[in-house]
């Protein structure tokens, strides 16, 4: 076995046995399973609501509208989950970067990785797989839940071209929690003190999930944690366009936000991202600027210390 | 009655942690942080409404010219304080990440340093010690918090273009003491977690934990169970259904209802921002009311927010230490 598989494998173990890592993510699984069934019971309420409002409408010899809820996709119903992996799970995507240094760190290893393998690059490549497997595990466990669901879910047909849909969604959340996990991974390996190296990538999170989206369209805080208010469209000021158009290139949140829109079929008709680069484009850029963030970091961590600023 | 030696060390304590913070500027930061959020959120919304009123004027300019009447257009509404909805929010979320911190800092700075033994050897006791700490966290925290609505208060007054009234006030200042009192529950959570936990970063990560649930998913499963916001633009507006007759159908949905906000008030998050957005008029059903009766209404929300942070406050000054324990850890 190559020194980096014995890493990744190492690490996988530790970080598995850590408790707050396995509640956090446990915490993100529920929560992903309990989404499906909030958007279910969210649309059956609508529907309900307009069987009321449509007799209501008639004895009033008023025109009846169409029902929204013929209008939805079944996929729409795991429009929550798109919120979950943005919160929960990038909570745990963080926790895991930040863990999979830590504890070699405070544990006073690093010394011994840097006598056994010799080299920076090993232990950088060992980490990063180990990260990659995780992250891979935690969306893997989250798509098969909803999956899950969506076939337990009484009346949601779902078409081939929309489970296909449905996998892809979960590749990209995928990649935008490693996204995060590198982030981490990178802050754990360069910052002196354990509580600075998670402080980073939770403030980074919190300027991508709340500060920019209100600068790119004026949306409120608790609108960006809704699947469908933090679609609406930005004001219709020079000023939201040209944010929109700079700042919304670098706003990841956003773009996966768009993503995740598209592929669950709750993007509003002929609604597309104002800003200057695609968000797939963005969410591919973040992902390589912060693996190339983590390299950086892993390969300039002194392997013979092992300290932190306590 | 306590005499002036009991306070004496307490008083020590907390302007040993003020000096700290003030020396390694992470409150400083952090609150710089939470007012830079606010007035983004604040200056976005300014320019939303400046942009509504350029609309309306031009609306009002092309009816009147064509001899028609300018009420089928509705004016847009100029209320200053309405436009702190985003920072209010920013304050709700970022400012209890921010009390988690300052409430961590404080229990973890002596962990760190090994001096947590070293204090309690001294002729102190120990809800003194811990009552130093927490009286130097909130202090700090209050402060910051003045910065941050203070600059709130600036940025509106002149973003606006309208200005803050004497009104506005006295209802600032009961926004702050509602924010204090929210922020302190979190602050409480923070110190109590790292000073119980045995590793400092686990008690961080629990206390972010409490905090996603509390502050974001909480709200989000009833914000999101709202049948009005499972429509773009409403459910109810894309039927064109009037208010009344909404409240009408709306009664066939009572029980759902009453879960849904059942979930929404487990969250102290909710009850903070109930207040507020009354007090400052953002919800519209308050806009211009006085704020004695607003006061009256809302008082079970700012109960709720004090209990809160009073429970979890008088948790906080009856830990146990055991310093050895603590210090071993890191």
């Amino acid at each position: 076995m190559s020194p980096a598989n014995l890493i990744a494998r190492q690490s996988l173990r530790l970080t598995l046995r850590e408790s707050t890592v396995l509640v956090i993510a446990a915490l993100f699984v529920v929560l992903v399973l309990v989404s499906a069934w909030l958007g279910w019971r969210a649309t059956a309420t609508v529907n309900l609501i307009f069987t009321d409002a449509a007799a209501f409408l008639q004895s009033q010899g008023r025109a009846l509208p169409p029902n929204p809820v013929l209008a939805t996709s079944p996929l729409s119903l795991l429009r929550n989950v798109a919120v979950y992996v943005s919160l929960i799970g990038v909570l745990a995507a963080i926790v895991v970067g930040n863990r999979l240094i830590a504890l070699d760190r405070r544990s006073g290893v690093l010394p011994l990785y840097g006598t056994r393998t010799g080299d920076s690059p090993a232990y950088a490549t060992g980490k990063v797989l180990a990260l990659v497997a995780l992250m891979g595990t935690l969306t893997g466990i989250a798509a098969v839940v909803s999956a899950a669901t969506l076939l337990a879910l009484p009346a949601v047909p779902v078409t081939a071209g929309q489970w296909a849909q449905f996998w892809a969604f979960f590749v990209l959340s995928g990649l935008y929690l490693l996204a995060f996990g590198l982030v981490a991974l990178g802050a754990a390996a360069r910052s002196r003190s354990e509580s600075v190296g998670l402080l980073l990538p939770v403030t980074l999170w919190l300027v991508l999930t709340f500060v920019l989206p209100s600068l790119t369209g004026n949306l409120l805080p608790t609108a960006s944690i809704n699947p469908v208010s933090a679609l609406a469209a930005p004001p219709d000021a020079a000023f939201f366009q040209w944010s929109a158009w700079t700042f919304g290139s670098v706003s990841v949140a956003e773009s996966y936000r768009y993503l995740s829109a598209g592929l669950l079929d709750f993007l509003p008709e002929g609604r597309l991202s104002p800003a200057a680069i695609p968000p797939l484009a963005t969410l591919l850029i973040a992902v390589v600027a912060a693996f190339l963030w983590a390299l950086r970091g892993l390969r300039t961590l002194d392997l013979t210390r092992s300290d932190y600023d306590v | 009655m306590m005499s002036d030696t009991a306070f004496s060390p307490i008083a020590t304590i907390a302007a040993k942690d003020i000096r700290d913070a003030k020396r390694d500027r992470f409150v400083l930061i952090v609150t710089l942080f939470l007012a830079l959020g606010a007035v983004v959120a604040l200056v976005s919304g300014a320019i939303a409404l400046r942009t509504d009123a350029a609309t309306y004027a031009a609306a009002k300019e092309t009816l009147l010219a064509l001899g028609k009447s300018v009420d089928q257009i509705s004016a847009p509404e100029f209320y200053p304080l309405k436009l702190m909805r985003g920072a209010i929010e920013q304050i709700g979320i970022v400012g209890a990440a921010i009390a988690i911190l300052i409430g961590y800092r404080a229990a973890a700075s002596e962990r760190g340093r090994q001096t947590l033994a070293l204090i309690l050897t001294r002729p102190i006791r120990r809800w003194q010690f811990l009552a130093g700490k927490i009286a130097a966290g909130l202090a700090l925290l209050g402060i910051g918090l003045l910065a941050v609505l203070a600059t709130l208060a600036v940025v509106a007054h002149f973003a606006s273009g309208v200005g803050l009234s004497a009104d506005d006030l006295p209802r600032l200042a009961v926004t702050w003491v509602a924010a204090w009192a929210y922020t302190a529950s979190f602050f409480f959570l923070g110190f109590i977690l790292t000073m119980t936990v045995r590793k400092t970063a686990t008690a961080l990560l629990l206390a972010f934990a409490v905090w996603l649930t509390l502050v974001l998913v909480a709200p989000q499963v009833g914000d999101t169970l709202d049948p009005d916001n499972q429509v773009a633009g409403g459910v109810f507006k894309s039927l064109s259904i009037a208010k009344p007759d909404q409240v009408e159908i709306m009664k066939q949905f009572a029980t759902y209802e009453t879960l849904r906000d059942g979930i929404e008030q487990a969250s102290v998050t909710k009850h903070f921002e109930r207040f507020t957005f009354a007090v400052l008029g953002i919800k519209d059903t308050y806009t211009g009311v006085p704020l004695g009766p607003i006061l009256i209404e809302k008082q079970g929300d700012l109960i709720w927010i004090f209990l809160t942070a009073l429970g979890l406050g008088i948790l906080a000054i009856s830990l146990s230490l055991n310093a050895d324990r603590l210090t071993k850890a890191e």
